[in-house]
């Protein structure tokens, strides 16, 4: 079988299923999230709102981004649970060739938000007039680190989805994973690491200084963790190949 | 003979325990063949080895003159269609959307959509949103989808789960006629009457075992007639000839021969004549196909 082919016919089991809708959907809050935060108060706050902006996002996707994958997960695997297809599909197509197609289904949507949500601080830039010089490697920096965590999590969530007769699983492991990376935020370094979800703050650039006298808060940027985000591909990548193999072994 | 499929000593096991042991199945070329057994017999694991849907834990399959193997399932799968447990089927998309999924998956022209459709009577169902298919028409959608691209073989696993008497007629009509176009058939059942009605051929399995595998024709032969006795005393009767050493068997307040001579009879009723017990009727009767299924598996089947 051929991957194109097998791709082509995973198109076609997504009509009517307004896939596009939930990246749409995602961005749409997050803009609605970035321009009531963002909203700048004092002049001082158009001086540094790029900066404020690439230091908030990461916190909004660590809340909203693993529902938003158990949600896209679920719709695109649940047609199968539900429709009872797994052992015709196997007939006519390799096992790993389906969890591919599904997997990759679900990645371009991934991009496509990833994509947008690095937008958002230039569409909030514009919009406020903020002053603070635009950096390109910003950009680049929050996209591919949302992109390389969801890619991770994409693993754990098209798991639960193929294995569960039951698709409330997968969804509350998403909304608890959603709760667990905002928490993580607040545990210490070393136990943080261990929380999957909480990646999306960890990968974050920009530091914060809350002068409790003055009551402003001033944003400078740390080193990004270039290393931190290889290796973490590197583990979506083995993680991947693990849910693949589990979901490869279930006899349908 | 040719055959289309062939095990030998195919055999699962789940945690130590045989649940199909050591099968031998042959079944020829243009033949409905009735994969008989009662519900847990070890029928739908058979056939999901025979898709590669599950692994054997030994012995060997030949399809279509090839032995399967990892390597060319996909290939010998593609001249056969299945339908396994329950319809496969995508709710949200019409008949045909889910057929088209189908050829391109099968790499068949969606022009065959509409003769698999009108095969199964549905044309006039294809542009419905599948969720709302009645059960009988998601089954028929579902044994159009395996008829795509002309398969020389169709594994069907109890297709007439849950259908009306009406559907059940409607799917068994279609599965007798499909030798005519050059498709052999192997269809599970855990009922005889339906197999009797469909098949040419049988096998029937129990606790994983082939217990019979022959054509319907022979597996009728095995239904020997026994002699059944109505008289005016029948216990006495059934003590008198027992006691004159005459295979007698009681069942139901009657009692009955197996399958004996003429001079048996005319001696068991001369007997019985002479000790003043008047005799009613004696009458042949054909073992039905039930009963044959208990006298080789022992024990009642659903009917």
């Amino acid at each position: 079988m051929k991957m194109f082919t097998a791709l082509r016919a995973e198109q076609m089991k997504h009509r009517h299923r307004f896939l596009l809708f939930l990246p749409v959907a995602l961005l749409f809050f997050e803009l609605i999230w970035a321009m009531w935060s963002l909203d700048p108060k004092k002049p001082s706050d158009l001086t540094q709102g790029y900066m404020s902006a690439f230091y908030m996002l990461p916190i909004v996707n660590a809340l909203i981004y693993p529902t938003f994958l158990a949600v896209l997960t679920n719709r695109v695997c649940d047609m199968e649970i539900k429709g009872d297809t797994l052992k015709l599909l196997y007939t006519l197509e390799e096992k790993k060739t389906f969890y591919n197609c599904k997997y990759l289904m679900a990645l371009k949507y991934i991009a496509l938000a990833s994509v947008g949500t690095s937008l958002l601080p230039w569409i909030a830039g514009k919009f406020y007039g903020f002053t603070d010089p635009v950096q390109p490697h910003m950009f680049v920096q929050l996209s591919l680190a949302t992109f390389v965590v969801s890619a991770a999590l994409l693993s754990i969530q098209q798991l639960l989805s193929l294995l569960s007769s039951n698709q409330i699983l997968p969804l509350v492991v998403g909304l608890a994973g959603s709760f667990l990376s905002l928490f993580s935020m607040f545990f210490p370094p070393a136990a943080a690491r261990l929380i999957l979800w909480g990646y999306y703050g960890l990968f974050g650039f920009i530091g914060m200084n809350w002068d409790r006298a003055t009551r402003i808060s001033t944003y400078y940027e740390v080193d990004f963790n270039w290393t931190g985000l290889l290796l973490f591909a590197a583990f979506s990548i083995v993680l991947y190949f693990i849910c693949r193999t589990i979901v490869l072994r279930k006899e349908v | 003979m040719n055959h289309m499929i062939t095990t030998n000593a195919l055999t699962k096991e789940y945690d130590h325990k045989k649940v199909v042991n050591a099968l031998d199945l042959r079944v020829p070329e243009g033949s409905v063949y009735g994969f008989l057994g009662p519900n847990g017999a070890g029928k739908s694991t058979t056939l999901k080895m025979l898709l590669g849907l599950v692994k054997p834990t030994g012995g060997q399959i030949h399809i279509l003159g090839k032995t399967l193997s990892p390597a060319n399932r996909l290939d010998i799968l593609q001249q056969t269609g299945s339908l396994i447990e329950a319809p496969a089927y995508y709710g949200h998309l019409s008949g045909k959307e889910n057929l088209q999924i189908i050829c391109k998956l099968k790499n068949v022209p969606e022009k065959e959509i509409l003769r698999v459709m009108h095969l199964v009577r549905m044309e006039k169902q294809m542009e419905k949103k599948v969720k709302n298919y009645s059960l009988g028409m998601k089954q028929r959608l579902a044994i159009a989808a395996a008829l795509l691209g002309n398969p020389r073989l169709l594994l069907l696993d109890e297709p007439t789960n849950g259908l009306d008497p009406a559907g059940i007629q409607e799917i068994r009509e279609l599965i007798c006629g499909l030798p005519e176009h050059g498709i052999t058939v192997l269809v599970s059942s855990h009922l005889l009457s339906e197999i009797d009605q469909m098949a040419t051929d049988v096998g029937i399995i129990d606790k994983g075992q082939l217990i019979f595998q022959d054509s319907l024709m022979i597996l009728h032969e095995h239904s020997r007639s026994r002699i059944l006795f109505r008289t005016s005393d029948n216990a006495a009767a059934f003590r008198l000839l027992n006691s004159s050493g005459m295979a007698v068997k009681w069942d139901n307040d009657s009692f009955y021969m197996d399958n004996v001579s003429d001079d048996k009879i005319m001696e068991a009723v001369r007997r019985c004549v002479e000790n003043q017990i008047g005799v009613f009727r004696v009458t042949e009767q054909q073992k039905s196909l039930e009963d044959i299924f208990l006298s080789l598996t022992g024990k009642q089947v659903s009917l």
